[in-house]
């Protein structure tokens, strides 16, 4: 029996970040009732403090010499030494308590006394020890502020500044309770008012989207900077008052520059940073001496943000105009003549001009040459290089199956060979495209567009350019070539209408192994090599509609050609734009790149942040994404209005994230994956799990019981609203349900070394055009015969009951009986099985719990021995929409059933029990008899009708069935004995700082302890 | 899918349409009183506050109840005023004012129109712009509904009934434990037309009765929990004798009786017609 609720670990909304003048290796973030401090510098986590009991920390001030710190989160506040914020790991004794929600609060200059600005525009003075001193407040000013600051100018000069509800900004002197201004013109509540550090400015934001500046002196209104596209939440000065940095619900952190000039000041905006996901990005915070900002959102993720990302080592963009190149010696550059391709080495730029001209670009020396001049290439040109440790090639192409290849010293002073090639045997060529092969090997194909004409393959030796070996595939019907991989000695070659074709170079003869529309978009744009265990490859296909995909290729299978030989393991798409390409980084994360509107992104996947963007006018151009290898980052070159820019986009100077946050807005479902995982994805083995939030994504990832570390590893954006229930049905298949009738078959995959992969094996077939037809659950019974087919039943907020056949073999549901229970939106559903027979329990808005016999009317469906499996009769079976009403019905709650869990009945067991939870608040424990005619009753054991103060969102049978753990918006969690006499007695109760508190899972760990997972708005890691 | 466009295709919405409600929100009250009658008997349902009001289903609701299906009672002796910070286009016989009911100043206007007549009914259904701060937008609206009850105390006769919309989060419990000291029954309800899916839910707070040694005693400036400090149901004074500001501890919470009013009959707004 578990006793006790323990909580391990928390992720959730950061409120506050900051960093310290006297810290200043640390930030210190507010997550939850905790204090959280890290190094920036290594992302190391150093302190975990719990500030409040149950609060969360919305703010905090450090002293003016730093050494104190005052904390503050609704009606509670604590003051203690920043020092001890690295150390300490609890201060909740030291919590005070405050009539009304505080709403900033700072130490005087002194440092002797604390001003605490409450909600209604009250400033209570205290000294440290919580001795109140004064109060001071606005005679006729109190109706409640949304926002509010306090500045420290001096110790004559504080000022109070009070945003209301009705767009104003208040300014108030506080040590002579005066008003200075009431600034007017925002139009909606305004979120955050600040002033300078030189008092010389006011900066407020607000529900109009607006940043407002005003002027301290005059109170009038200086500027307004408008490009924020949602309400704006937070503001900072820095770099001595010049600039502005705001954080906004449009995800973007944004900086502004305040320029003064001749008379007027205004607003100007400088950059703008993707930083979170969906909303709400609460706090911010500049470190000038690094050049550093960090953001925190309600996602949960602690951002930092490299305010010289593009000037931090100084030659990050680059431009030049083709008819002013900075050389040596003059170049001879026609009027009218322009870039036309190019490829980066790590001794700089080898370009091609429309006139044929070969250029080269030295980093070094900054200069340009031309090398020489090829006619054939005059006006069509396509342009690839590869680096290997043999040399670096680039290769240049015409649509006259022409090809010039230059190999290029590793200093690029010196051309080692060349060669201009003819290729004889093909009408024209549309494509040519080059990889490096084995050690001293590139591989060069060659595609003709017309479709009777062989697809070429060249072998050439790197070193002499040398046309070793030379291939002729015949080429795949309807098949046009986009990009380029190999492995050992197969030609893996991507294709337009999402194809791809895998050529065997031992066998010539033999057709290609295709694969077709492998994503659902056109042109494939990238395939890598990903990694081989046993007989099979991995391989990641991106594709330029932005959708990508991980497929698996038996290479046993490929060799005999029989039957298919590959599995798409994983596929999910990018959050928007196009996708040009993807690949693992040194640390294992999956980095994607692309287009969107005017930009070109680079965005890591598996935590789900940009690492870099360039305003580059959009996807139609020429460019090229180069390594800059020696793991410094990546090159981009890129044509814009006649310019050639190059960006290098280095690694990151200091970690991107602190936390990396998890998912946008409230987590609806989770679920673990019931096996621990034996070896998997270090540092530290653990359990999968699955986690369906509002936001519409399903994000997979895995958590440590014991130090409740989370990693992710994918956020799959496949449904198109938010998730209603999701939950792992065996160690390897997910079932995820949503509005518009989604419901997503998931197989997880933990085969691999790189990641664990997740696909959609199946939809459910949809039957209704009302995109608001919600599946509300499901559950399964799997076959007994361990063929992996499964009994699928699904309920829906139109009140129709329905239950499918999934068959693993032929891949697809076939639907058995469907019903309607009444007019109301069913909630829960569970298949029970008594007496041999197999019912379909339901619960639903109305409160009532009810029972379908499906045997009577399914005779293809056979209970067995075990509860949770079935056996299925397979004949020719047509579905029967059935009209008979439920076997037995029960009125259990006043209001909607929220939550219902079955216990596990024996084998032929007569009784079943069941524990709901409702929007009543109240918990049930009730129990359902079938006797071995058949006949059912069934009867409310445990009614607790005040079990929670608010909605009551899971009840779960922990493992054993003799307890229950419940959770409920009013934030508590439960855990409740069920007495031998069926009675439930609360045995415990803790307080979880999860807003919206909705869902849990529970698994045993080895140690027969429980591991708990708690999610809502936030997700923490418990056990008892 | 936005949840506008869910608004727009759920039954109630379409309902008010055709009953010529200004907002689907008519139906919770209709519900509610179908639960607890308060709107019931003409003779009780005089003089009525509904604050938080526009656009005014509720007020159309309350003008229907008090003078378009009432008989017995004579126009001019009734009074309903209507209180919102948004304009509110006239309804027969309802007084609007624009202003924010926390503010201090508003409900001395609102006791200016009343003059020295008690209410029967006062009911407010605000709902503040939320931020998306669960906690503060929770104590918002415990903001709205104590300023509220501030003017209930004010204004309500004795065994009166006040209604207000609360949202079902953490600390709803405090508010239910404060109600329990000036009314004899607190009820939480919950309307079908109301979404499960939403932590809404309406306190109806039932047969006034404040502490008999109380005098509530409006001052524009004292904050509300001053106002209500003396009554028992503060939950902590830092009042100007104060001297420290005290430990922490959680405040004193009860679970109020829940009820789900419209009948299983009535549509249910989960369900997807
Ligand atoms: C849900 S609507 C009320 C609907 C109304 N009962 C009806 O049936 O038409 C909530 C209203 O609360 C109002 N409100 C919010 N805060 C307020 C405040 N401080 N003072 C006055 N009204 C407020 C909003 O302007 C909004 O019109």
């Amino acid at each position: 029996m578990s006793g006790e609720l323990k909580d391990i670990a928390h992720y959730g909304p950061a409120l506050c970040v900051k960093f310290s003048e006297t810290y200043p290796q640390y930030t210190f973030v507010a997550m939850g009732p905790f204090m959280q401090v890290y190094n920036y510098k290594t992302g190391e986590l150093i302190n975990r403090a719990r500030v409040f009991s149950a609060n969360k920390v919305h703010g905090f001030n450090f002293s003016k010499d730093g050494a104190m710190c005052v904390l503050y989160g609704s009606k509670s506040i604590a003051f203690c030494k920043t020092q001890d914020l690295l150390t300490r790991e609890d201060f909740s004794k030291d919590e005070k308590m405050f009539a009304e929600w505080i709403t900033d609060a700072a130490f005087s200059f002194t440092g002797e006394q604390v001003y605490i600005l409450t909600c209604y525009n009250l400033v209570v003075v205290t000294d440290l020890e919580g001795n109140i001193q004064a109060r001071r407040n606005l005679k006729n000013e109190r109706s409640i502020l949304y926002s509010g600051s306090i500045k420290v100018l001096s110790e004559e000069r504080v000022l109070i500044n009070a945003g209301t509800v009705f767009g104003g900004v208040l300014i108030w002197d506080l040590l002579k309770q005066e008003k200075i201004h009431n600034l007017t013109g925002h139009e909606g509540s305004i979120f955050y008012v600040v002033v300078s550090n030189n008092g010389k400015y006011v900066a407020s934001c607000s529900d109009d989207r607006s940043i407002r500046l005003w002027d301290m002196e005059s109170g009038k209104q200086l500027s307004i900077g408008w490009g924020h596209t949602a309400r704006i939440w937070n503001l900072k000065f820095f770099n001595n008052d010049s600039q502005l940095i705001s954080v906004s619900e449009d995800c973007t952190c944004r900086i502004w520059d305040v320029v003064a000039e001749s008379g007027a000041t205004s607003l100007v905006m400088k950059n703008i940073y993707e930083t979170h996901l969906i909303k709400n990005v609460w706090g911010v915070d500049v470190n000038e001496t690094e050049a550093l900002a960090v953001t925190s959102g309600n996602d949960g993720r602690v951002k930092l943000i490299d305010l010289k990302q593009t000037s931090r080592v100084g030659d990050e963009v680059r431009s030049f105009n083709i008819t002013n190149l900075p050389s040596n010696s003059p170049l001879s550059i026609e009027k009218g003549e322009i870039f036309k391709g190019f490829y980066w080495f790590n001794f700089g730029l080898v370009a091609i001009t429309s006139l044929g001209n070969i250029l080269k670009f030295t980093e070094a020396t900054g200069t340009w040459e031309i090398l020489m001049r090829d006619e054939r290439l005059v006006s069509y040109s396509l342009t690839h290089g590869i680096s290997t440790a043999s040399g670096n090639v680039a290769l240049f192409a015409n649509n006259k199956c022409d090809l010039l290849l230059l190999n290029f010293s590793k200093d690029g002073q010196t051309i080692k060979s060349k060669n201009s090639l003819h290729l004889d045997n093909l009408s024209k060529s549309c494509n040519t495209m080059i990889t490096a092969y084995q050690d001293e090997y590139c591989l060069v194909t060659v595609e003709s567009p017309n479709p009777r004409d062989k697809f070429a393959v060249l072998q050439l030796n790197v070193d002499t350019l040398e046309i070793v070996h030379e291939f002729n595939f015949a080429k795949p019907d309807n098949f046009v070539s986009s990009c380029l991989a190999v492995y050992q000695q197969y030609l893996i070659v991507g294709g337009r209408f999402g194809a791809v074709a895998i050529f065997d170079m031992r066998n010539t003869d033999a057709d290609a192994y295709v694969m077709r529309q492998l994503c659902p978009g056109d042109t494939t744009t990238s395939i890598e090599y990903i990694e081989e265990r046993g007989a099979d490859i991995l391989l990641s296909v991106t594709n330029r509609d932005g959708f990508y995909n991980f497929t698996k290729v038996n290479l046993d299978k490929l060799a005999s050609r029989e039957g298919i030989a590959h599995e798409i393991i994983h596929s999910n798409k990018v959050m928007k734009g196009f996708l040009e390409g993807a690949f693992y980084n040194e640390s294992g994360e999956y980095i994607t790149y692309g287009f969107k509107s005017s930009l070109f992104y680079m965005y890591n996947e598996k935590n789900c942040y940009e690492i870099a963007s360039e305003v580059c006018g959009g996807a139609h151009r020429q460019w090229k994404l180069c390594d800059l290898g020696d793991g410094q980052g990546y090159m981009l070159v890129y044509i814009k209005a006649a310019e050639l820019y190059m960006r290098k986009i280095y690694t990151a100077a200091f970690p991107e994230t602190l936390e990396s946050g998890l998912h946008g807005r409230e987590i609806r479902d989770i679920s673990i994956m019931p096996e621990r995982l034996p070896w998997q994805y270090s540092p530290e083995n653990g359990y999968l799990f699955v986690t369906g939030s509002e936001d519409t994504t399903v994000r997979l990832g895995k958590y440590s019981p014991e130090t409740g570390a989370v990693v992710n590893y994918w956020m799959e954006r496949r449904h198109v609203s938010g998730l209603q229930r999701l939950r792992f049905i065996s160690d390897s298949l997910v079932v995820s349900c949503s509005a518009r009738e989604e419901l997503f078959l998931w197989t997880v995959n933990t085969e691999f070394q790189s990641n664990p992969y997740m696909h959609i094996r199946q939809t459910l077939p949809t039957q209704s055009t009302h995109p608001d037809l919600r599946i509300m659950d499901f559950d399964v019974l799997f076959n007994a015969a361990g063929t992996g087919d499964f009994a699928l039943a699904t309920v829906y907020s139109d009140s129709s009951i329905k239950v499918w056949w999934y068959s693993n073999a032929s891949n697809g549901f076939i639907e058995l009986w469907s019903n309607r229970y009444q007019t109301c939106c069913i909630l829960n559903t569970s298949f029970v099985v008594l007496q041999g027979r197999i019912f379909l329990l339901i619960a639903a808005t109305d409160g009532y719990l009810s029972l379908y016999d499906i045997s009577r009317e399914v005779d293809i469906l056979h209970a067995t021995e075990d509860t949770r499996t079935v056996r299925f009769v397979n004949e020719a079976f047509g579905a029967i929409a059935s009209t008979s009403g439920p076997a037995f019905t029960l009125r259990v709650h006043k209001s909607g059933i929220k939550t219902m869990d079955v216990a596990r009945t024996k084998a032929g067991a007569a009784t079943v029990r069941v524990v709901t939870g409702g929007d009543d608040n109240a918990i049930s424990l009730t129990q359902f008899n079938c006797s071995a005619s058949g006949e059912l009753s069934g009867t409310v054991c445990s009614m607790v009708s005040d079990a929670a103060s608010s909605t009551v969102t899971s009840t779960q049978l922990l493992p054993g069935a003799t307890q229950v753990l419940s959770t409920s918006v009013d934030q508590r969690v439960r855990l409740w004995d069920i007495t031998p006499d069926n009675q439930l007695s609360l045995r415990a109760s803790k307080y979880t700082t999860n807003a919206d508190t909705g869902c849990c899972d529970i698994v045993q760990t080895e140690n027969s302890h429980h591991s708990l997972l708690i999610a809502g708005v936030g997700l923490s890691v418990w056990k008892c | 899918m936005g949840k506008s466009s869910k608004d727009k295709r759920d039954l109630y919405y379409r309902k008010a349409k055709e009953e010529g409600f200004r907002a689907r929100s008519a139906y919770k009250l209709l519900q509610l009183n179908e639960e607890f009658h308060f709107l019931d008997d003409e003779h009780n349902l005089t003089k009525v506050v509904d604050l938080c009001a526009a656009p005014g289903s509720w007020s159309q609701v309350l003008s229907r109840k008090m003078f378009a299906e009432a008989r017995d009672v004579a126009p001019e002796d009734k009074k309903l005023v209507a209180v919102d910070l948004q304009p509110m286009s006239p309804i027969d016989n309802v007084t609007t004012l624009q202003a924010d009911i926390t503010h201090p100043k508003t409900l001395a206007r609102i006791l200016d129109i009343f003059g020295n007549e008690k209410a029967d009914f006062v009911c407010s259904d605000g709902a503040p712009d939320v931020t998306g701060l669960h906690d503060l937008d929770e104590y918002v609206q415990q903001q709205l509904i104590m300023s509220a009850l501030q003017l209930t105390t004010c204004v309500l006769k004795p065994r009166g009934t006040f209604v207000a919309k609360i949202f079902r989060g953490r600390d709803i419990d405090m508010l239910y434990s404060q109600l329990g000291y000036l009314f004899d029954r607190v009820v939480c309800a919950k309307p079908r037309s109301s979404r499960g899916t939403s932590l809404e839910a309406f306190i109806v707070c039932l047969g006034y009765n404040p502490p008999a040694d109380w005098e509530p005693h409006l001052d524009v400036n004292r904050s509300i929990e001053e106002f209500f400090s003396g009554c028992a149901m503060s939950r902590l004074q830092i009042a100007d004798d104060a001297e420290r500001l005290p430990a922490w501890t959680d405040g004193q919470r009860s679970i109020a009786e829940f009820m789900s009013c419209g009948g299983l009959q009535s549509f249910d707004s989960d369900a997807t017609y």
